[in-house]
């Protein structure tokens, strides 16, 4: 019992994270129907950033702010280098494209800050236990961050008008540049969103987790798995497919074996979209004929 | 009219001899290395030799499939263990092991396909990403395969008492392998199989409608293309001696993606020279970037991989294909156009019974050929198609009339197979074929055409309607790649359809793309394809828009053609006169629900169909009696 206790309790702030790095797979995709291969790459950015900039003398909170507001510049930049310019964004090039940006920082991260990996300060060192489950305090902050971070996406999407105009150009992209709102503008939010939230899962899950160059891959295709399970233009779907994946994985390790963790996700993946028809999902609805 | 001959195969001729140069100046530029360069430069070109086979498997699966894997290095690494395993656990020789390595790989490819394929898209490209991951994870766990240090001791393949153990040797061991690799996946291409899944490409419904079966030849390139990545991973593991889990490793992946896309999707040789001059940039940044950032270790050269990818992707999307049928054209400067005067088209004064396209085997007049029954379709609350309910026998012309909204077309959409109905049963020649796909619905004897056109928008006229001609030939992947089989049955599949446009009078635009043509043409080669198929029942959704007053006269007059040849037709149009006047039957759907059905006399004296179609107001009971009237 104990022990279901403390895995389920592992996978949750697990889980926290992956739903922060589908949180950013949701905002762009409903906006644009891009799958922004590269947004792992912006946890793993901020993670290293945060490191560095703790190694280099900086206060642990300021070193956090300077890697979050960094991040949400690169994918600002990103968003306007590669993503703007491309008049027909099919799927393929999509793909392509947020693969070399993935792949470019994936290498700027390895020539800046070398091929190990390391593990951010943690905001509270330490740890307690209860009732024979033992809890460390980072736990507890990445389950608190992560849902405050989620829940004020939640709020900017439902009660904020550039939230709502955001939802717009999802579901009537003409509709909504008939009543003036510009699709470059919400583009462009969309990835400052991706950035900022991307980069705060990042900074969370390094003192626990690691960051490496490459960190990045696996969280990103973790967080599509999660954004996927929760119907890839859901919030909420998100965080509760974050929470189900993360679960998932550790109850895997814990109870079956620890190197089949990474498979775990990659089944979900298939099982879900292939048991459950398309028509779940509001982007695939049958094709007008 | 006869002062334009007819251009026969002039467009796919030209792009066939244009793979041909590309193929004999790779193949030159490939021979022509060794001669001239040092033996690290040959080292860089094995490597490049082996990768680009994988590359080679990549491109035909996004040109021809249009999906992208991000995991064609697991398949690659599959590839290389199995010949690992057997030459060194089991003594096997290199070449029945890599007969079986590529087997085992083919397999495994089927069998991860066969789920992953129902995926699309963003979710098939990183369910594959996962499948490396996956790969990986297996290769480093599995103590058998020497976990994360991998097999060791494999030797260069010893044949007829000769040891490819130099670059030189070794490349030039490779060179034929790819040439081969080159040649079949040519062959493929420009195949029955390669101009169906061009169309998959261009419009999936389309070619469903056609029959063709777009899941079972996705496939198939699926498992192709993994087949192309194991014969370099069985060379790899050769050529290095030793195979680790790196070998499945996602930069791996990305690097084939790079040559392929370099090269230009879909094109063969561009995976070729994507991959040398991907392997040359490798070795370059590799060289270059720890001069100039010292202590700069590890996979480095993926700065540059990142940087190429999304530039060739901003600014030449085409790759180096591009760049080079590009030059070719300026070269040969612009050929002129066959000018674009929209003539009417003037058939044969043949006539209106004399029939068309009859056949042996062909349902007599009179026998039912389509049922359906108690169709129905909502959209949520909108119940769009109510209980609908009709049989079509074989010889008559059925028309499906009524105001915009009425249901006309998603009712032809349920029948067809491209929208699965609420409830309800469609019978096709006594096969059930509601809910499945539009290609089970072909191959029961029946096609349709499209209200907004679903034209092949990157092949020609001609090329349309040869994929009309998808179930009345049969070559499959292997007798394409062999080319021999194949040519023959590909010379009468271009006879039949040259014929058919011609009927269409559409003949001295066969080898125009079609996306070129007028709109009242693009409507007619829409038939013509259709037609090609030699169906039982023919399905039309407003033929008769865009086209002229003649054109509809002749297009009326070729129906009533079919017709007599035996062909049932159902059409959806608004043009209610040409309707009343051509069709046996006419039923009236209004919100859905057929409100009549009868012969032309019959539902133009109908109250209700009146009242759809003036907004007269009837009084309750009068519609409704009108509408029990009208329902045998």
């Amino acid at each position: 019992m104990t022990d279901l206790l403390q895995l389920l309790f592992a996978g949750l702030s697990q889980g926290a994270v992956y739903a922060l790095v589908a949180i950013g797979f949701v905002a762009i995709f409903t906006v644009s129907g891009v799958i922004n291969l590269a947004q792992g790459e912006f946890a793993a950015l901020a993670g290293l950033v945060a490191i560095s900039a703790v190694g280099s003398g900086l206060p642990l909170l300021a070193a956090v702010v300077l890697a979050v507001v960094s991040v949400a510049l690169v994918a600002v930049i990103m968003e306007r280098l590669v993503i703007f310019p491309v008049k027909r964004m099919t799927t393929l090039v999509s793909l392509i494209l947020t693969l070399g940006v993935s792949t470019g920082l994936k290498a700027l991260m390895l020539l800046v800050y070398g091929p190990n990996a390391e593990g951010l300060t943690p905001l509270t060192p330490g740890g307690f236990s209860l009732g024979g489950v033992s809890i460390r305090y980072q736990e507890l902050w990445i389950l608190l961050i992560a849902g405050v971070v989620s829940l004020a996406v939640y709020w900017f999407y439902e009660r904020t008008l550039a939230g709502k105009s955001l939802r717009a150009c999802a579901e009537q992209p003409v509709a909504a540049r008939l009543v003036g709102i510009s699709l470059t503008k919400a583009s462009l939010l969309s990835f400052l969103i991706a950035g900022t939230v991307g980069a705060i899962a990042g900074v969370l899950a390094s003192p626990l987790y690691f960051t490496s160059w490459e960190s990045g891959l696996t969280l990103g295709l973790k967080g599509f798995v999660a954004a996927t399970l929760g119907g890839l233009i859901s919030v909420r779907g998100a965080v509760l497919g974050g929470l189900l994946l993360g679960v998932l994985e550790t109850l895997t390790a814990g109870y079956i074996s620890t190197g089949l963790r990474d498979a775990v996700a990659f089944l979900l993946l298939i099982i879900v979209l292939v048991a459950r028809p398309a028509g779940i999902f509001g982007r695939t609805a049958e094709a007008r004929v | 009219m006869t002062r334009r001959l007819p251009r026969i195969g002039a467009h796919r001729r030209r792009s066939r001899r244009g793979d041909v140069i590309g193929i004999a100046v790779v193949a030159l530029l490939m021979l022509a290395l060794p001669l001239v360069a040092s033996s690290s430069v040959i080292n860089v070109g094995v490597y490049a030799l082996i990768y680009a086979l994988a590359a080679l498997g990549l491109s035909l699966l996004m040109g021809l499939a249009g999906q992208v894997s991000l995991g064609q290095a697991g398949f690659f690494a599959i590839g290389a263990y199995t010949q690992a395993v057997l030459v060194t656990k089991y003594e096997w020789s290199g070449l029945p092991a890599s007969v079986l390595a590529v087997a085992v790989t083919m397999t495994a490819a089927l069998l991860v396909g066969l789920p992953l394929l129902r995926l699309r898209g963003h979710y098939l490209a990183l369910a594959t990403l996962g499948f490396g991951v996956i790969v990986t994870v297996l290769a480093t766990e599995s103590d058998f395969l020497g976990a994360t240090s991998g097999i060791f001791g494999i030797t260069k393949p010893e044949m007829n008492g000769r040891t490819y153990n130099s670059p030189t040797e070794y490349y030039l061991l490779l060179v034929p392998v790819v040439l081969l690799g080159l040649w079949l996946a040519r062959n493929i291409v420009e195949s029955r199989i390669g101009r169906a899944l061009g169309a998959v490409n261009d419009s999936e419904v389309a070619a469903e409608s056609l029959g063709v079966d777009t899941f079972r030849l996705r496939v198939q390139v699926f498992v192709l293309s993994a087949a192309y990545a194991s014969v370099a991973g069985t060379a790899f593991a050769h050529w290095l001696g030793v195979i680790n889990p790196n070998a499945a490793n996602f930069p791996l992946s990305v690097k084939f993606l790079l040559m392929a896309v370099l090269g230009g999707v879909g094109s063969v040789y561009g995976a070729v020279v994507g991959a040398f001059a991907v392997e040359g940039l490798d070795d370059g940044l590799r060289r270059l970037i720890p001069e100039l950032l010292p202590g700069a270790v590890g996979e480095v050269q993926l700065i540059g991989f990142g940087i190429l990818l999304t530039t060739i992707m901003i600014f030449l999307p085409g790759g180096l294909h591009q760049l080079w049928t590009g030059a070719r054209r300026r070269m040969a400067g612009s050929a002129p156009e066959p000018d674009d005067d929209e003539e009417e088209i003037h058939l044969e004064p043949v006539a209106d019974d004399v029939p068309l396209l009859a056949r042996e085997g062909r349902p007599a007049p009179g026998t039912p050929l389509l049922e359906v029954r108690g169709l129905t379709k909502r959209f949520g609350g909108v119940t769009a198609v109510d209980d609908f309910d009709l049989t079509v026998a074989a010889g008559e012309i059925v028309a499906l009339i009524g105001p915009n909204g009425a249901g006309k077309t998603t009712a032809f959409n349920m029948i067809s197979g491209a929208v699965t109905p609420t409830a309800g049963e469609v019978t096709m020649a006594g096969t059930r074929v509601e809910g499945r796909k539009p290609h089970v619905f072909a191959r029961a004897g029946a096609t349709r055409t499209f209200q907004n056109l679903q034209i092949f928008a990157s092949a020609t006229v001609l090329g349309n309607v040869m994929v009309g001609r998808h179930l009345r030939s049969r070559s499959g992947m292997l007798g394409a790649a062999l080319v021999l089989p194949a040519r023959r049955e590909e010379r009468a599949v271009e006879e039949s359809a040259r014929e058919l446009l011609d009927l269409l009078g559409l003949g001295e635009d066969a080898d125009r793309l079609a996306v070129d043509l007028p709109f009242g043409r693009q409507r007619l080669v829409e038939i013509a394809r259709a037609l090609a198929l030699d169906p039982d029942l023919l399905l039309l959704d407003e033929p008769m828009a865009g086209l002229s007053g003649t054109e509809r006269r002749e297009l009326a007059r070729l129906l009533r053609r079919l017709r007599a040849g035996g062909m049932a037709i159902v059409l959806v149009e608004h043009d209610v006169e040409a309707v009343l006047a051509l069709a046996d039957r006419v039923a009236v759907l209004e919100d859905g629900v057929r409100i009549a059905l009868g012969t032309p006399d019959e539902v133009r004296h109908d109250p209700a169909v009146l009242a759809a179609y003036l907004g007269v107001e009837p009084e309750d009971e009068a519609a409704t009696a009108g509408a029990e009237a009208g329902t045998p």
